[in-house]
């Protein structure tokens, strides 16, 4: 009998005692749950804070900052505004199916805005500056508007002919940009105007901000044609009917 | 074996994860704009998802890589899967024309409709994987095993209590 009650506390202690352990253990996991949460949201809100500082769109581009001979804010208007058919156009210099439509209309394209039949409303964007390991898809842009700022809309639709022509190969160096100077003094532009603009990315913040515009345009991709409002965004739709409509 | 299996998921999960948010974190332009290219959430919101992205990417793939809260984070991870694979079929569903920049790609693809099966088909293959984490999150070569060393089952923060019990 005595052995007995012996036994029977002898066991009621030992529960108690892992009863202890466990809540101790309760504890301790609570603690090292914890600690790693709030080590984990530490690190997300820095990097969360480092990627919007990463960000600049949106931010306010200077009078300086900003291309001259535009349209409207965002894009540039080429040939006589009399012309029946108007092809709006969100195209990246750096873009390979852009090139390629470039290379099968870009010709026709010229004609027929010589001849009055159309007008072009180019939305130049850069969103492929991880193409190339010097971000030439907004260098290239930026160039492009100096030549725009300095030397009117038939020698940005020069430029712009001659950077299609000259492209350079996705995941490539790019273009220096002495090269991109010495493609605005072809296109007509003068050579001391343009050399501070190009050297300087002097319409970089700009260049971010039309970037933007294009996605909130609801356009995703490039080249994107809409001919009299009508959107093409299969580039071999774009390409004929943008035929059709210079012939 | 499932411990094993269980290494494999947390590694292809994690993996998948810390790669997509590698490549997204250098170009947050670029993120707000592929958020706001599915036209889903209010314009308000669209560029603090953007930028939070590839953080929350990173993160939730490098606690499955070290194996820590496996639970927690596979619930995490699928959610996210899950919320991908409802955007990407909503997009297709809408006939918007997207890549779904899962790993940074540029562009409207030449294949739109190929693309979107694909992308769904992996994310799918990856809710199995953060799935499976759910149901069996003990595995080996895991931080938890360290952390947590006395039960059997997992010693996230939701499942302590009833582990301890155990």
């Amino acid at each position: 009998m005595a052995t007995n009650q012996k036994k029977q506390s002898k066991s009621e202690r030992a529960q108690a005692l892992m009863r202890q352990q466990q809540r101790k253990e309760r504890q301790r996991n609570l603690l090292v749950v914890g600690s790693v949460v709030v080590a984990v949201a530490i690190i997300a809100v820095v990097m969360v804070v480092v990627s919007g500082k990463n960000d600049t769109t949106g931010k306010a581009v200077t009078a300086s900052g900003t291309p001259q001979n535009l349209t409207g804010a965002y894009n540039v208007v080429v040939g006589k505004s009399s012309a029946p058919t108007t092809i709006k156009v969100y195209e990246d210099l750096q873009c390979p199916i852009c090139q390629q439509f470039e290379q099968a209309a870009g010709q026709q394209i010229q004609a027929a805005i010589a001849d009055g039949k159309i007008k072009v409303d180019y939305h130049m964007v850069a969103f492929l500056d991880r193409s190339s390991s010097t971000e030439y898809s907004s260098r290239a842009l930026n160039a492009a508007m100096a030549v725009l700022s300095t030397a009117g809309p038939d020698a940005f639709l020069r430029f712009h002919t001659i950077a299609y022509q000259n492209q350079p190969a996705e995941g490539s160096a790019g273009v220096p940009d002495s090269t991109l100077i010495d493609w605005a003094v072809q296109a007509g532009a003068d050579k001391a105007d343009v050399t501070p603009l190009i050297d300087d990315n002097a319409y970089h913040q700009w260049v971010v901000n039309a970037t933007d515009q294009m996605s909130k345009d609801e356009v995703t991709g490039t080249p994107t044609v809409f001919i009299n409002g009508k959107k093409y965004v299969s580039p071999q739709d774009a390409l004929t009917a943008v035929i059709a409509a210079t012939k | 074996m499932k411990h094993w299996i269980g290494v494999l998921a947390r590694l292809i999960v994690g993996v998948v994860d810390v790669w997509a948010g590698v490549v997204k974190f250098p170009d947050p332009a670029a993120n707000v704009r592929q958020v706001r290219a599915f036209q889903i959430l209010p314009e308000a919101v669209v560029p603090t998802v953007g930028h939070a992205l590839p953080t929350v990417e990173i993160l939730i793939g490098a606690m499955l890589i070290l194996g820590l809260l496996t639970r927690t984070f596979a619930v995490l991870a699928g959610i996210f899967f899950v919320a991908f694979i409802i955007g990407i079929a909503s997009a297709w569903a809408r006939g918007l024309e997207i890549n779904c920049g899962c790993f940074g790609s540029h562009g409207v693809p030449a294949d739109p409709h190929r693309q979107y099966a694909v992308d769904i088909a992996r994310d799918l293959g990856l809710v199995i994987c953060a799935v499976w984490l759910v149901v069996w999150p003990r595995t080996r070569l895991a931080l938890d095993n360290l952390l947590f060393p006395h039960h059997e089952r997992l010693a996230d923060g939701d499942e302590s209590e009833e582990a301890v019990e155990v």
